[in-house]
């Protein structure tokens, strides 16, 4: 499998007042093409900022962070947008969907940064929003959606632009073990059909049985770093 | 990033509405800015140009041809020639609209009451009535029907003070060009309303009888015209002073210093009143829109996060800041079109009239507001709302995004 995402000795340091508080502690950690991880952790152990500093949200201390073999540390901010444009789509704990928009508009919005055609556009929009099961919502304002179906508007607005790589901070954290449940069987369903590499911060005891590789993380370190069986994948 | 407008656009609108007390209040403020900036420029523009109007659509015209010396001594000793062929075709030229000559010397008027000293101006009332307002101004009586006319028409404050009437005869007595006492006896014709002092100060008689009676033949004290477009006036002034070396030739400034200085100082107050607007209205709008940003440093995280480049962050505030102003520059701009619009004949001042006469106002003020300068006003207000909302913007762009989604 070849590698997508690679960390190295990759270190974030945040100042509160005059103390230094570490939050990654020299990361290594490839991530191959595919590759459907979890992350998992106590609060505070440096999942999110792992994933922020991977897609490009925030800047590493010290070490470096490659993406398809190139180097993001020199990247500027335009150049970092660009990045997660067209390889990266996030699923956040909070859903954060533009509330002005439809669940249509807001999986058509990455489309239409993209510089996409207003038909491909439209039908992709429609197309991954079937796919994750709300057609017929697709005219819905984020207000008027469940969480579950708010997250997965989030989902298909991650997979719409058909990223290389999904990074997913606790994405079932708001929903209910109906909607967790279907959300996961989704993501991993996109895995497949699709090639995308997942990589899933979670506490969700559930989401880390369904992965194929389970990280663990304690104090900005990485403690665990396991693949699963092919039997409980 | 242009090609992004067809998002931003419709995107900007609807987060507008999010808060439609706080967007309606801003429209609300931006919308009264505008309108009392509009009203207070079309109101100001009227006080000045009123003043101005008054002055000159009365004698002084847009500017004048004397003798050398005449200014400081308007006696009959200071006369000059009747325009020769040069000096006329200059006068004639297309850019002058029309001009005219006057006899306007020192005088006593007498009526079997009372003496008073006067200026006996005698005029051509044909040219003078493309010249002059004052022919309209004739309230009582009639206006002198031409230069030969035997008539003399006077202010109405100066016929109640010499308690004479239409009908009645005054005697005329003027310093002649041989140096005697000339004399003459001349029925009163009309009455005109025009103000205090002038309606104390000035008494019109026929050019023609003026000439006789002080023994000037062809001779005139002034030389009055006006021009078709006032940018033009400098270049010809120049021409003229070229025509007629030997004369003094000087634009209205000049001859109505206190006129002109209201005006210069009229536009330097309202620069300076329109730059105070200006800064409280920017003020405001920087502190909304920084409060609207802070609200929204997560979402802005998150449009970074989608793939959103800083630029079009900025673009983005900054078009809801545009539209945002936008709309409120439109409804300032109808509610004071609407506002003056019933004013469009003139604004009268009533109570107020006679301490616009003493300001040299007329009583009825004309508001002014030229599309052009309409659009100047509404422009500087959107662009300066915009300029308040670039810091704002620039904040909103700069915060990294996993800092900004932390918030």
């Amino acid at each position: 499998m070849t590698a997508i995402i690679e960390c190295r000795r990759v270190e974030r340091t945040y100042t509160q007042g005059a103390v230094a508080v570490p939050a990654l502690r020299g990361i290594d950690l490839t991530i191959g093409r595919g590759d459907f991880a979890t992350l998992a952790g106590p609060s505070g152990s440096g999942k999110t900022t792992l994933l922020s500093v991977i897609g490009g949200l925030d800047r590493p201390t010290a070490g470096e962070i490659l993406i398809e073999g190139a180097s993001i540390a020199a990247m500027d901010g335009a150049q970092l947008a660009e990045l997660r444009l067209r390889k990266i789509g996030f699923v956040f704990q909070s859903y954060s969907l533009i509330p002005v928009l439809s669940a249509l508009e807001n999986v058509e919005f990455i489309l239409r940064l993209l510089g996409l055609p207003r038909a491909v556009r439209l039908a992709r929009a429609r197309e991954t929003l079937h796919e994750v099961g709300l057609a017929g919502l697709e005219d819905r304002r984020p207000a008027r959606l469940s969480g579950g179906q708010q997250q997965r508007v989030a989902v298909a607005r991650a997979l719409a632009p058909r990223p290389a790589i999904v990074l997913a901070d606790e994405p079932t954290a708001n929903l209910d073990s109906g909607n967790a449940g279907e959300l996961i069987a989704l993501m991993q369903q996109l895995n497949a059909a699709s090639g995308t590499t997942f990589l899933i911060a979670t506490h969700d005891a559930r989401v880390i049985a369904r992965s194929r590789r389970h990280i663990e993380m304690t104090d900005g370190r990485i403690t665990l770093d396991e693949r699963a069986s092919p039997q409980a994948a | 990033m242009i090609r992004l407008l067809p998002l931003l656009v419709p995107l900007g609108w609807r987060n507008l509405w999010r808060n439609p007390r706080r967007t309606l209040i801003t429209l609300v403020v931006v919308a009264v800015g505008t309108w009392s900036v509009l009203i207070f420029v079309a109101l100001f523009n009227a006080l000045t140009t009123g003043s101005r109007d008054t002055t000159l659509r009365f004698l002084t015209g847009h500017g004048q041809l004397h003798a050398p010396g005449y200014l400081d001594d308007p006696s009959v000793s200071h006369s000059m020639q009747a325009p020769g062929p040069a000096l006329r075709r200059a006068l004639d030229a297309p850019q002058i609209a029309a001009w005219t000559g006057r006899v306007r010397v020192p005088a006593i008027i007498q009526s079997e009451y009372r003496t008073r000293s006067v200026t006996l101006v005698g005029v051509d009332p044909q040219k003078e009535r493309t010249l002059s307002d004052l022919p309209k101004e004739v309230i009582a009586g009639r206006y002198l029907a031409g230069a030969g006319d035997p008539g003399v028409v006077m202010g109405r404050d100066l016929a109640e003070r010499l308690k004479t009437r239409i009908g009645k005869r005054v005697i005329v007595l003027a310093q002649a060009a041989d140096g005697h006492l000339a004399e003459s006896g001349l029925p009163l014709v009309g009455l005109y309303a025009a103000g205090k002092p002038a309606e104390d100060e000035f008494l019109f008689v026929g050019l023609d009888g003026a000439q006789s009676m002080l023994g000037l033949g062809e001779r005139l004290s002034e030389i009055s015209f006006a021009v078709r477009d006032e940018r033009s006036l400098d270049t010809l002034v120049a021409e003229l002073r070229r025509a007629a070396p030997g004369l003094d030739v000087q634009p209205w400034m000049e001859l109505a210093p206190l006129v002109y200085t209201i005006e210069t100082f009229g536009r330097y107050y309202t620069a300076v009143w329109l730059l105070i607007m200006f800064t409280l209205m920017a003020i405001g709008l920087v502190n909304t829109q920084l409060m609207a940003v802070f609200e929204r440093q997560r979402e802005f995280g998150l449009l970074q996060a989608l793939g959103m480049r800083p630029r079009a962050i900025v673009l983005q505030v900054l078009l809801e800041s545009a539209l945002l102003v936008g709309v409120g520059v439109l409804g300032g701009a109808a509610l004071a079109v609407a506002t003056l619009a019933p004013f469009h004949h003139g604004l009268d001042l009533g109570l107020l009239a006679a301490g616009a006469e003493m300001m040299g106002e007329s009583r009825i003020l004309h508001p002014q507001l030229n599309a052009l300068e309409g659009l100047l006003y509404g422009v500087i207000i959107w662009l300066l709302a915009v300029g308040a909302a670039l810091w704002p913007a620039l904040n909103a762009a700069s915060a990294r995004p996993a800092a900004a989604m932390s918030r």
